[in-house]
């Protein structure tokens, strides 16, 4: 019978990964989702492939929101400026795929340090409110910077080639998806658990105790918004290659919205959440589809012509749910399962 | 010469519609310290219910404006009792994800409620072209300056003397200590959401009225955020003032720099605002207390 942590140094309550059955599932977990992409038919692969892009940007927004704690309402904005930093320099100036990944990231990180000097003074609403006008002026510059960004017409972008590895395939595309994700998601828990990570919590729990405690706050917000932006720009120019053309038009201002609903649905400031929330917010619309589909006829017309907003709808009703009855998300219902689990019949 | 008087009384006739949505939000942000991110939206359907007052009850002035204040009240009572007074005491952030979750549901059920497609506002009048000297305005513009101070005013003295208006003051500086003074911060809360979706409810039907009515309406409450953050987040006159000052910028902005500027005129404002002076030109300066 399990009975509790037996943990004695500082290295094991850090550890990643604590118990050999976790070990084991993790490794079966990741040979599933290799060889997924070769057993899913086209329809469910793109589903793979769109969960996957949003959990490298849901983790991105997470470093600046779950960890921080510092509300962006403006996220898209750097989801758009990756994807057209890519678009621009691989489609445009025909540089390698790898300068445009590395042009995805850093172009946003240096547009969060225009955005992110405010938040040294802003806190909470404010901020909020001044990264929903950065996104708005993003838009708005990349529609008037017609030499460089063809405005309102848009880039189209190939799917790369890198090291002689053609991503051009469905399958092929999804690995790489599939191996940025995971190099995310190892990025974000290594910070969460490294000194930076701990001055992230403390100034989300507490600023001015984090001030007296000898965190720089400048530095580190900045830091939290540079890291942020950098792994939501990576995930804009894999959702441009993915969309295969990169305009204003395809990031709307939703997809800011979707992202905190990820973050909010899965539990806020744990990468585990974000994994959990991108997927249910992502196969949301399509499970409803299949749930009106039982009942047949006028629902699941209604469904086919209203799509788009019975989407934005279940956005809607499914962020105030859980803020209402779990605000600490699916992390939070896993853990009160897995606690009643393993103490049952006890109740604690 | 003319250009620019031209393009100031425009200016301050969309300037006004600002104000008002403007002032809508610092209501609710003055009497329950929240943000109320779903303004755009309640605005949005006010002038959607007087649409529809107007096509099928009767298009009289009086009958549309008496229906849509109603409907707007209805509306601001609703959303308080069934989806903000259950969050009451939850952290701010919870909160305003709600009233953000509340905005994409309200944008969505316009187009299953209505349809997608613009439609003009009505009522016999507001249309005409009256001139000044050699400037064309509309009496609806007129209308919508006139309608703003009138509020502005009337709203002072709300404040300023009536009971309610001292009790909505006292819970925003202290709901504790108003509480224990008697006064119900529920009720309170409740007179606020009516109230700031009926001021930005009439915004919103003036706007039809001059313009079109379309789903891409809930966007005036974007555009108005960066009238209440220059007047103040907790200024309700303050607000309406800022509107007027976001208006003339933007149609400036627009008519000598470029139309991609009018867009983006207020929102690199609230950039500038809030790295000079946060709380605004008349909003009061936290200070925060460890």
């Amino acid at each position: 019978m399990r009975t509790g942590d037996y943990k004695q140094t500082y290295g094991e309550l850090v550890a990643l990964i604590d118990s050999p059955p976790v070990w084991l599932w993790s490794a079966v977990l990741l040979l599933a989702l290799i060889v997924a992409p070769y057993a899913l038919n086209a329809y469910a692969l793109s589903f793979l492939t769109i969960i996957l892009i949003t959990v490298t940007g849901a983790l991105g927004l997470n470093i600046l929101t779950g960890y921080t704690g510092l509300i962006s309402l403006g996220h898209v904005g750097f989801l758009v400026t990756g994807a057209y930093a890519y678009a621009v320099l691989v489609s445009k100036y025909h540089m390698h795929p790898l300068v445009g990944f590395l042009g995805a990231g850093v172009v946003p990180a240096f547009a969060s340090l225009i955005v992110g000097a405010p938040s040294l003074r802003l806190k909470g609403l404010y901020l909020a409110i001044t990264t929903l006008a950065f996104s708005f002026i993003i838009n708005t510059v990349i529609l008037e910077a017609r030499w460089l960004t063809n405005g309102a017409r848009g880039i189209s972008v190939q799917r790369p080639e890198i090291l002689g590895i053609s991503f051009d395939g469905d399958a092929a595309f999804t690995h790489l998806c599939l191996g940025i994700a995971i190099l995310t998601l190892f990025a974000t828990l290594n910070i969460r658990r490294s000194r930076v990570g701990r001055a992230f919590v403390a100034i989300r729990d507490n600023d001015t105790a984090a001030r007296v405690m000898g965190i720089n706050l400048h530095a580190y917000k900045l830091f939290a918004f540079v890291t942020s932006a950098f792994i939501t720009g990576i995930s804009g120019a894999l959702y441009g290659i993915y969309l295969s053309f990169v305009s204003v038009e395809g990031f709307p201002f939703l997809l800011s919205i979707e992202a905190l609903a990820i973050l909010i649905v899965g539990g806020l400031g744990s990468a585990l959440g974000a994994v959990l929330g991108a997927i249910l917010i992502v196969l949301l619309p399509e499970a409803t589809r299949l749930v009106f589909s039982l009942f047949s006829g006028q629902l699941d017309a209604t469904f086919t012509t209203g799509a788009q907003e019975l989407k934005s709808m279940l956005y809607g009703l499914v962020i105030i749910l859980f803020l209402r009855f779990q605000p600490r998300g699916l992390v939070g219902a896993w853990h009160d399962v897995r606690r009643t689990w393993v103490h049952w019949p006890l109740r604690y | 010469m003319q250009y620019l008087l031209q393009l100031l009384i425009s200016g301050l006739a969309i300037g006004a519609i600002y104000g008002l949505i403007a002032m809508g939000f610092a209501v609710i942000y003055k009497s329950t310290g929240l943000v109320n991110f779903a303004q755009g939206e309640m605005t949005m359907i006010t002038a959607y219910i007087a649409w529809t007052i107007s096509t099928t009850v009767s298009g009289n002035v009086v009958v549309v404006s008496l229906g849509a204040i109603l409907g707007a009240i209805l509306l601001g009572l609703v959303i308080e009792r069934v989806v903000m007074r259950p969050m009451l005491g939850e952290p701010v952030f919870a909160t305003v994800m709600v009233t953000i979750g509340l905005a994409v549901i309200l944008r969505s059920a316009i187009n299953f409620i209505w349809d997608a497609y613009p439609h003009s506002l009505d009522v016999g009048m507001g249309r005409e072209i009256v001139r000044v000297g050699n400037i064309g305005v509309r009496t609806g513009q007129i209308a919508v300056i006139v309608t703003l101070l009138a509020l502005l005013a009337a709203i002072w003295a709300f404040f300023r003397y009536s009971k309610i208006g001292v009790a909505m003051r006292a819970v925003a500086a202290d709901d504790r200590t108003a509480l224990l003074m008697g006064i119900s911060a529920t009720r309170v809360h409740a007179l606020a959401w009516a109230a700031s979706s009926v001021i930005a409810g009439i915004g919103g039907v003036f706007f039809a009225l001059s313009y079109d009515l379309s789903p891409a309406m809930f966007q005036l409450g974007l555009k108005a955020f960066p009238a209440t953050i220059l007047g103040g987040l907790d200024a309700v006159l303050g607000s309406g003032l800022g509107g007027l000052l976001i208006g003339i910028t933007e149609n400036l902005a627009g008519g000598y720099i470029g139309s991609g500027m009018k867009e983006v005129a207020g929102f690199a404002m609230i950039i500038v605002v809030l790295m000079i002076r946060p709380f605004g030109i008349f909003g009061q300066r936290d200070i925060e207390r460890v």
